[in-house]
């Protein structure tokens, strides 16, 4: 069971939050031309790293935001929670 | 819209669980809270507005995880620029809806989408804790949290310390499950419900 830092709330259970993938995703550029391949890995590749990264948390039956959290996939170690858009160092 | 209580059929009044031999005052209470005016206020991100000018019935737009409160009503911060009202005054949201502009504030009226379950008693903190990830023994008087209890998203209003008195507000489809799990956690201290 994770312990995690909501950056409204604070530390909050993790039966509270609901996963959200990868957190350094970026959705291409609106009303540009983007190739299929662009488009295809956009929606559907992510990288399943082993050690530090970033992902998105959704406090789904708390405060309702989503934020940044620095986690490690194989510790579970959690180094930093941030509001989205903010800076993860 | 029906006012029916969603808790209509199943709030049975009585005593129950392991309440024999044991003293009115040592028994939880357990009541259904119904028939409030219960609204949403939404700030919108964009939105430069300073809400500490906001007034609801003689209340600033409380800080996050408080509340603030009278007699007649409630406000309990619900997230980021997003906070419940409670009121037992029914056309309260008609008398200060002027305050919130169109631009700034989204307000829903969300009366009959709310369950309340209001518990009182000395072991209302372990009734909390059976179903509830929270660190209980932390909150006090004039706090709020959401959260979930046995998978139910709820939000607890801590109203009073002496008595303890807690409110669980739930979605009002879940209402019957959130009673069932609520009550259930209750029979082993004995409880009577009003």
């Amino acid at each position: 069971m994770l312990y995690i830092k909501c950056p409204y709330c604070g530390y909050r259970s993790q039966k509270e939050f609901a996963y959200g993938g990868d957190g350094t995703i970026k959705r291409p550029e609106l009303n540009q031309n983007i190739s299929d391949e662009k488009w295809d890995e956009f929606v559907y590749f992510r990288k399943s790293p082993r050690g530090k990264h970033i992902e998105l948390w959704h406090h789904i039956a708390g405060c309702r935001q989503w934020f940044q959290v620095q986690r490690n996939t194989v510790t579970h170690e959690i180094f930093q929670t941030a509001k989205m858009g903010e800076d993860i160092k | 819209m029906t006012s029916i209580s969603s808790l209509n059929f199943v709030h049975k009044l009585g005593k129950f669980g392991d309440y024999y031999e044991k003293k009115d005052h040592e028994l939880l209470k357990v009541s259904e809270v119904n028939g409030l005016l219960i609204f949403q206020i939404a700030k919108y991100n964009k939105s430069k507005f300073d809400v500490s000018k906001i007034n609801i019935d003689g209340l600033n737009l409380p800080s996050p995880l408080k509340s603030s409160s009278n007699l007649n009503t409630r406000i309990l911060w619900f997230g980021p620029d997003n906070w419940l009202v409670f009121s037992n005054i029914l056309d309260l949201l008609a008398k200060e809806k002027k305050q919130f502009k169109e631009e700034n504030f989204a307000i829903t009226d969300i009366s009959n989408s709310r369950t309340i379950i209001e518990l009182e008693g000395n072991l209302v903190n372990e009734v909390l804790k059976k179903g509830c990830p929270l660190d209980i023994n932390n909150f006090k008087e004039g706090d709020c949290a959401n959260s979930v209890y046995n998978g139910i998203t709820i939000t607890i209003d801590f109203i009073s310390n002496k008595p303890n008195k807690v409110r669980i507000l739930g979605l009002r489809s879940f209402g019957e499950s959130l009673h069932h799990s609520i009550t259930d956690a209750c029979l082993e201290f004995g409880y009577k419900a009003i």
